[in-house]
């Protein structure tokens, strides 16, 4: 269409990948202008995608990516399979990273503020300021988030010539559980979880699917683990929390533990685990105070559920436990991890499922409480520099970091974007994103990962990398840091890797490679056995911890599945991604549980004031069956002020009713700390949200099966399908002349189009059958999947007020039912995620209504939308009963610039007025068949075509390719028993897409489904 | 007393008429580009080089047989002769190409073939040894015997490569070029 | 005894108060001149409306169809409810005029020239729509046939290129069906006109003198268009119903909607006429010619449709339920006690309750009281297709993707203007055609004697 990508964009890059900026004034000439290249790069050929690896830092679980690149441009990033921690799959806050990049909000030149206003300076003039400043001042403080190992070493090294000290203060620190790591086994260091191994998981409120620790990595070994097998096996989980997160909705039991008592639950469990014989060391005598009789008055879990709990966690070995995550820092969150800790100890997961190694990180970090100290240092301080964290933002008001800030003589921010930290400071230096600029991770102990420039950096940004920078400083200093560039300085410490991953090898050909796989692992870190438990060291109170205030409800403050502590809030993409539990955009809520509301009168959409004694907050009321009734929850990320145009305005920010406190022996900042009351303010606000009901009605949408009628028999499993193929009888089609004809069909998604409506290049011989089956029993609901379609297939974003017309345009709809789910006591909990998109009907209804033939049906089987030939007459999304076609209301592919740089060249953007939806990523299935043709005309392998959902799934649940190839993995797993497809025995529509049920544990009721 | 009306009626059966001509002709995507747009940086005659000099035309346009695009010859691939060949023609042009070189530019060429921003045209299926010999006359015209490139008679519409497709018997599926 | 015998004549006449021919072209042809002050202040309403309608679907057009309510589900709503609303008035007016026709009903002549004027601008209106309601407008062409490089046509199973074909055929048949009638009426005008009027009048009455083969050939021409109009009165609103029909959504695919349909649109198109004609009648004091008798005609009409549309109303909800199928049970729940509970009843009320009135023969002869009736009779059934297509659309087999529509200022400016430009052509009508038919008057009236005017005028 005529507004339609710019191919003129891409040739402006392809340009600027050779020949610098200077090409620019092209783009606004009348006359299309193709720029070569001036020196042609070796490893670039236009219009075919080059991949480069590197290391996502969007959290410091430090997954290792893929990046394509066309033309010299970043335009999606993949998980890299050769990473250990990612292996090929990527969270949605990872997807979002090119939006980063390609933030029109990045600081465009070094800024420096005088008289309060920012103004632009040169590279030179902001060096040479802060070389004078740093000269001038002494005791400098450098407060950074967490960096990459060779830029924490240059960071200190730095400090250690200029004279200033280092404060790390990552507002998502699990500082607690490696504390209580340290105390518990004498390792200074966080553990790590086999998920997969285990068959039984108790999650005391670790969101290990969303944002705690790694959680692709825990995502994709806890779908492997509760997903079930071949033998009808299937691990389960329990989640022991207040509220059900993400994490929580996905597993198999809920305990809805008063908020706080994870320690004594864990503990009286370990205290019957003992009982039972499990050696408890030196905390024998601590466990039986806990006996469950106490623990039932404490925590208000019945002795026997505990009892029982216990003995299960001893019996179905090996199992798991976690320990509350950020949500449950409380005052006692130290003792809480170390109670589970103990607990896993008890029960022998010790060198099984938790996994310990034999290396110190030196002095644990305490991130708030040194943030504190610093802060009170800053008075002194000669220049407070500050890089990757955004205390302005994340440190509860009663800190009043703004006012030590200001108290500094000198402010430096390296930043990417401008945000709340930055706007308080003198001098802001705009930093290179990740993806233009060189780095190195450790996601663990002896896995080291190359983050290396996927594209020359953006031109419209003026901007460096803050290790040159620190560099040409120490220069202009007199210093001699060894190295002229970051860049040398990384190659130079990974020299010593080289040594010792490839000895022998010269450093070059393993820097080569090292690049080329992006992830050296070292071999000599073994993981250590079982770690007898140490006595502790510190004095600790394993009671319930104390709340501030009287309100009528606990608050719990989590971390957001989407902005993390709130650094990615400034991505549309992310911003209207409906949050995976509340399925809410763009704006906040405060989740209350249905009883609570009804006796306060309050329904969704219902403003409220929650008023805690440290601060307020007006935001909506999200009646939530998954939270306690004594609680409420609020998500971080929301309510920024001054971090970006997408990001300012958006919800609130539960930091301002938390007290600013140190958790004492781990120095974490407390987040669950005080009692809220809930005030309504009389006023509505239509809330944002794709949810239509999330109750099935009875339909054949999401059914489950129970793992009994799996090990029943596969046979009755396959019966089980009431809304199976078996419905259909025989179907008819037209024939070539001869009007209506009954065809024999089992109804599988290879035999369509049926015999006799074969006409022309419709020859099943000579075309696949693309299908696709999705295991409902892996899928999470995590959503990443929808962002790395957005990505691939350049799906706009509409904005909040278009979500509340209904006017959502993504092509994954992540569907959440409610089937039992029960807040007032332990119990089995179901919800069931369903990750709808285009089904590619063999009997299309949205095909025959199309009075363009813009919807038809492609010989591959394929239901192709052709945007050209679109009209709008929206009769096929009315005609859909999946709805999974969505419209363009508005032209919303028009994007400020360089955010369109992010479009994917091998996909029309559609402009406004025309219908869209999943293709299968029909342009992937081109470009394979294009190269295997190139490749000697070879046949498409099975497995090669892979679409973007598929490849971003951390679960694993999504399997692509040609039906009608009997041996193709997609053919193999859509005859599985669990196999049905949505809504097709109540109108014959033959999906392409197979969904395998979910497993339940309890009997499914109504009709498994 | 008749004559108006069927005048009238003659005049609305014409504008229809002209109307489906022409939207027939018409592939419903932007218009040919304009004549100025044929005036280039660099007066490059095709004529010498892939004519006279028979130079082979994926010399220059490198990637056309294994990408999407045909790709435009970067300014070192010109100096590579012309550090040394003068050109006895037009000397003046070949310095303007020097001078790009000198100040590090790329050449903003005048983009003469172009299909619509919604349709893929892969080069490659094209050009590649399997896919039917395509010699790229076919589409680009008597390149070595054209001095300027001009867009050749037949516009970049889709009746036009869909008349092809069909002769070739390739497929004429949507979503081999819409998607 | 005579007198007797003349009440005896009277009763059968169908205008008793109109004596002499002359008096028709009199009093229909006086509507022709001046226009007064009521006719320029509605004019001025049209113009009115007319700029208001033009205005917001250039904008629509202009920032994108996004400007309307319009979401995710429910992709038609008001726009394409207008269509088959106007479709629905068009209706009548062949009814009246055509399949009345053949019947011969007697009461027919005097309200036939208004209903075919209202069928012919109706669709003018209601074409416009579908247009309207389109994404990309400016390709709305491709919805036609015609030749072209790229062997592309348009998908001829859909119901969307069906209408194009049934709306094109209904309008030029009525336009045509329309104009012919008027023939002789316009040469009668001519004869009275004068400057432009007449130069006008002399084109459009295509030398009409009235001898007998002119007349013959217009009775053959007249009777042809009229057989060959009949079906389509039929045809087009089951095609129209179609659109509905021919798809899967609950609520929509029911067999009965063609007759269902073509009811409702005599229900509502008659309702029309009445409302159009009060008026009419009032302004040009047209009492002699539009009687109580032919209200009473038309509103007969009204109550049998009515009940067939009732009938039809609760077929769908019984067969709802008797099919136990889930989706069509919440479906139809969903209209009775769902968000648009609201719409539904006034469907309800308007279609069903109100006509229940008309089988009073003092309502129906009181022309206030079936002003008023039709007025509820033609919102009750703008409600029906409201009804029809947004509840059934936001309440679908995805549980998840259920939503509610709320129309927009625009999409409701556009609506409103809509009758506007309905009403925009109407007026223009009155002013230059005959409003009532004269020739075919003086068909059923008696032939002029002798000493007939002082018999009809004695006491």
């Amino acid at each position: 269409m005529s507004d339609g990508i710019k191919r003129r964009d891409f040739l402006k890059v392809l340009g600027t990948g050779g020949a610098g900026a200077t090409v620019f004034g092209c783009s606004t000439q009348q006359v299309e202008r193709l720029l070569p290249y001036v020196v042609p790069d070796e490893d670039i050929t236009p219009g075919v995608a080059t991949w480069y690896t590197s290391v996502c830092g969007e959290c410091p679980a430090g997954c290792g990516i893929w990046v394509r690149t066309r033309e010299g441009r970043v335009v999606k990033v993949e998980g890299n399979p050769d990473h250990p921690v990612s292996g090929g799959a990527l969270c949605s806050r990872g997807f979002s990273s090119v939006q980063g990049l390609y933030d029109p909000d990045r600081i465009r030149t070094p800024l420096l503020k005088e008289g309060g206003e920012f103004r632009a300076i040169t590279w030179d003039q902001a060096e040479g300021l802060l070389a004078q400043r740093l000269e001038g001042g002494s005791n400098h403080l450098f407060l950074t988030g967490r960096v990459g190992p060779s830029m924490t070493d240059l960071l200190d090294q730095f400090l250690s010539f200029v004279g200033g000290s280092r404060v790390e203060y990552e507002a998502l620190s699990e500082a607690p559980l490696r504390n209580a790591t340290r105390i518990a086994f004498g390792r200074n260091f966080l553990p790590t979880y086999d998920f997969e191994q285990a068959r039984l998981i108790y999650s005391f409120g670790a969101d290990f699917l969303e944002t705690w620790l790694s959680p692709v990595a825990y995502q994709r070994g806890f779908a492997r683990m509760s997903g079930v097998d071949a033998h009808g096996s299937k691990g389960r989980m329990v989640f022991l929390a207040p509220r059900l997160s993400l994490t929580g909705q996905n597993a198999d039991e809920w305990v809805p533990l008063r908020p706080g008592c994870e320690a004594v639950v864990a503990l009286s469990m370990a205290h019957v685990i003992a009982r039972e014989g499990g050696d408890a060391g030196p905390y024998r005598a601590v466990l039986q105070a806990y006996d469950p009789a106490n623990a039932e008055t404490a925590s208000g879990i019945p002795a026997r559920e505990i009892e029982e709990l216990a003995l299960r966690f001893l019996q179905e070995a090996p199992s798991l436990a976690v320990g509350p995550g950020v949500a449950g820092h409380h005052r006692n969150a130290t003792a809480a991890n170390l109670a589970v800790h103990i607990l896993n100890a008890v029960a022998g997961n010790v060198g099984r499922t938790v996994r310990l190694r034999q290396v110190d990180e030196g002095a644990a970090a305490r991130p708030f409480a040194e943030l504190r100290s610093a802060m009170d240092a800053m008075a002194q301080a000669g220049v407070v520099m500050i890089l990757g964290t955004n205390p302005a933002y994340s440190v509860p008001p009663p800190a009043g970091f703004p006012a030590a800030l200001a108290s500094a003589g000198f402010r430096v921010a390296f930043s990417t974007a401008m945000d709340e930290t930055a706007r308080l400071c003198d001098l802001v230096l705009p930093d290179r994103h990740f993806l233009e600029s060189w780095g190195d991770s450790m996601p663990r102990p002896g896995v080291f990962a190359l983050q290396q420039p996927a594209m020359q950096p953006v031109p419209l940004f003026d901007t460096r990398q803050a290790g040159d920078v620190l560099l040409s400083l120490a220069a202009r200093l007199g210093g001699d840091p060894g190295a002229a560039t970051f860049y040398d300085y990384l190659r130079s410490r990974w020299a010593g890797i080289g040594a010792l991953a490839a000895p022998g090898t010269g450093f070059d050909s393993f820097w080569r490679d090292a690049l080329r796989k992006g992830v050296v692992e070292l071999t000599d870190q073994e993981e250590e056995g079982p770690v007898p438990l140490r006595s502790p060291d510190t004095a600790l109170s394993f009671d319930p911890p104390p709340l501030d205030g009287d309100g009528e409800f606990t608050l719990v403050v989590y971390p957001s599945s989407r902005f993390g502590d709130g650094k990615h809030a400034n991505r549309p993409w992310l911003q209207e991604l409906p949050d995976p539990v509340s399925k809410i955009a763009w704006h906040s809520w405060v989740e209350v549980n249905p009883n609570a509301a009804r006796r306060m009168g309050l329904g969704t959409g219902d403003l409220v004031v929650v008023r805690s004694p440290h601060g307020q907050v007006e935001v909506p009321v999200w009646v939530y069956p998954g939270i306690r009734e004594d609680t409420v929850a609020l998500a971080m990320g929301g309510g920024h002020e001054g971090y970006g145009r997408f990001a300012d305005g958006n919800g609130v920010n539960p930091m301002v009713l938390l007290p600013a406190e140190v958790e004492q022996p781990s120095g974490a900042l407390v987040k669950l700390a005080t009692r809220v009351s809930l005030d309504p303010t009389g006023r509505r606000r239509p809330i944002a949200t794709i949810e239509g009901s999330s109750d099935q009605h009875d339909r054949p949408i999401a059914p489950a099966a129970s793992l009994a009628s799996l090990t029943r028999g596969s046979g009755e499993a396959g019966a089980g399908e009431e809304q199976g193929e078996s419905g259909h009888g025989q179907l008819k089609e037209i024939q070539a002349m001869g009007g209506f004809a009954p065809v024999a069909t089992e109804g599988k998604p290879q035999d369509f189009p049926l015999e006799g409506s074969r006409y022309g290049q419709y020859d099943p011989a000579a075309n696949p059958r693309w299908a696709m089956a999705i295991d409902l029993d892996k899928c999470t609901g995590c959503s990443a999947c929808v962002i790395a379609c957005q990505s691939e297939n350049n799906v706009p974003w509409v904005g909040e007020e278009q979500i509340i017309m209904g006017r959502e345009i993504s092509w994954i709809r992540m569907e959440r039912y409610y089937e039992t789910v029960d807040a007032g006591h332990p119990g089995p909990v179901d919800i069931r995620f369903l990750p709808m998109i285009c089904q590619h009907c063999g009997n299309a209804p949205c095909e025959p209504v199309c009075p363009v033939y813009a919807a038809y049906h492609t010989p591959e089987g394929l239901n192709a939308q052709v945007y050209n030939r679109c009209v709008g007459t929206r009769y096929c999304a009315n005609n859909c009963p999946y709805k999974v076609r969505v419209f363009n209301w508005f032209s919303f592919s028009e994007v400020p610039e360089p955010m369109n740089w992010g479009y994917n060249p091998d996909v029309t953007v559609r402009s406004g007025g025309v219908m869209e939806k999943c293709s299968f990523c029909v342009q992937r299935i081109r470009e394979t068949q294009n190269r295997a043709r190139i490749e000697g005309q070879r046949p498409v392998r099975d497995g090669e075509v892979v679409p973007a959902c598929q490849q971003s799934c951390p679960a694993e649940a999504i399997v692509f390719g040609n039906i009608r190839d009997p041996h193709s993995r997609v053919a193999q797993v859509s005859q599985n028993g669990r196999g049905y497809r949505v809504l097709d025995a109540l109108i014959n529509t033959q999906p392409a897409v197979t969904y395998l049920k979910k497993v339940t544990f309890h009997e499914v009721h109504g009709g498994e489904h | 007393m008749k004559k108006p009306w069927s005048l009238a009626a003659l005049t609305g059966v014409a504008a229809l008429a002209t109307l489906a001509f022409a939207q027939s002709r018409e592939g419903g995507s932007e218009p040919p580009p304009s004549a100025s747009a044929t005036v280039q940086p660099i007066a490059f005659p095709h004529s010498t080089h892939a004519g006279q000099f028979q130079i082979d035309c994926q010399y220059c346009h490198f990637s056309a047989e294994r990408s999407v695009d045909a790709g435009i010859p970067p300014v070192a691939s010109c100096m590579g002769c012309h550090t040394v060949i003068q050109g006895r023609n037009q000397p003046e042009e070949v310095n303007k190409l020097r001078d790009y070189w000198a100040r590090g530019e790329s050449i903003p060429w005048v983009r003469v073939y172009k299909v619509s921003d919604h349709v893929r045209f892969p080069h490659m299926r094209h050009v590649a040894a399997d896919a039917g010999n395509l010699e790229c006359q076919e589409c680009h015209g008597l390149v070595e015997e054209i001095e300027v490139i001009q867009e050749v008679a037949q516009p970049l519409k889709m009746g036009w490569c869909v008349d092809c497709h069909r002769q070739k018997e390739a497929s004429i599926d949507c979503t081999v070029c819409h998607y | 005894m005579a007198t007797a015998i003349n009440e005896k004549e009277r009763g059968a006449l169908t205008h008793p108060d109109v004596g002499s021919f002359g008096q028709v072209n009199r009093d229909i042809l006086k509507m022709l001149s001046r226009p007064g002050k009521g006719w320029w202040a509605l004019f001025l309403v049209a113009v009115g409306g007319v700029g208001l309608f033009f205005s917001a679907w250039i904008y629509q057009i202009t920032t994108g169809v996004g400007v309307s309510g319009l979401m995710n589900p429910v992709g038609w709503g008001v726009y394409i409810t207008t269509f088959v609303f106007w479709v629905g008035i068009a209706h009548s007016g062949t009814l009246i005029s055509a399949i009345l026709f053949l019947f011969r009903a007697p009461w027919r002549q005097s309200i036939y020239r208004a209903a075919e004027a209202m069928t012919v601008f109706a669709v003018m209106t209601a074409g416009l729509f579908p247009l309207i309601h389109l994404g990309r407008v400016w390709h709305g062409y491709w919805l036609i046939p015609y030749p072209n490089s790229r062997f592309l046509w348009p998908n001829f199973r859909s119901p969307l290129v069906w209408d194009v074909f049934a709306v094109t055929t209904y309008f030029t048949v009525s336009a045509v069906f329309f104009y012919l009638g008027t023939i002789p009426d316009v040469a009668a005008a001519r004869d009275q006109a004068t400057g432009l009027r007449k130069k006008l009048y002399q084109v459009v009455a295509l030398g009409w003198r009235g001898t007998d083969r002119e007349w013959h050939h217009f009775g053959k021409a007249y009777i042809f268009l009229a057989a060959f109009a009949t079906p389509l009165v039929l045809s087009v609103h089951s095609v129209v119903s179609w659109d509905f029909a021919m798809s899967i959504v609950p609520g929509w695919h029911a067999t009965i909607f063609a007759p269902y349909f073509v009811a409702g649109a005599i229900f509502s198109g008659v309702a029309m006429v009445i409302t159009l004609t009060v008026p009419l009648r009032k302004i040009f004091k047209l009492e002699a010619y539009l009687t109580v008798r032919h209200f009473d005609a038309m509103a007969k009409l009204i109550l049998l449709t009515s009940l067939i549309v009732m009938y039809a109303y609760l077929t769908e909800f019984f067969m709802a339920w008797y099919s136990g199928e889930e989706v069509e049970r919440s479906v139809f729940w969903n209209r009775l006690f769902g968000p648009y509970w609201w719409a539904t009843w006034i469907m309800l009320v308007c279609n069903g309750l109100v006509p229940v009135m008309l089988w009073f023969k003092r309502i129906r002869h009181s022309i206030p009281a079936l002003f008023v009736i039709t007025l509820f009779i033609n919102i009750g059934m703008w409600f029906e297709r409201f009804v029809i297509i947004v509840t059934s659309l936001s309440h679908e087999f995805e549980p998840f993707a259920w939503g509610q529509y709320r129309p927009s200022m625009t999409e409701m400016a556009i609506v409103v203007g809509s009758f506007g430009w309905f009403l925009f052509w109407f007026l223009i009508f009155t002013r230059i055609l005959p409003p009532v038919a004269i020739a075919e008057l003086k068909e059923v009236l008696p032939a002029p004697r002798r000493g007939a005017r002082k018999e009809v005028t004695a006491p």
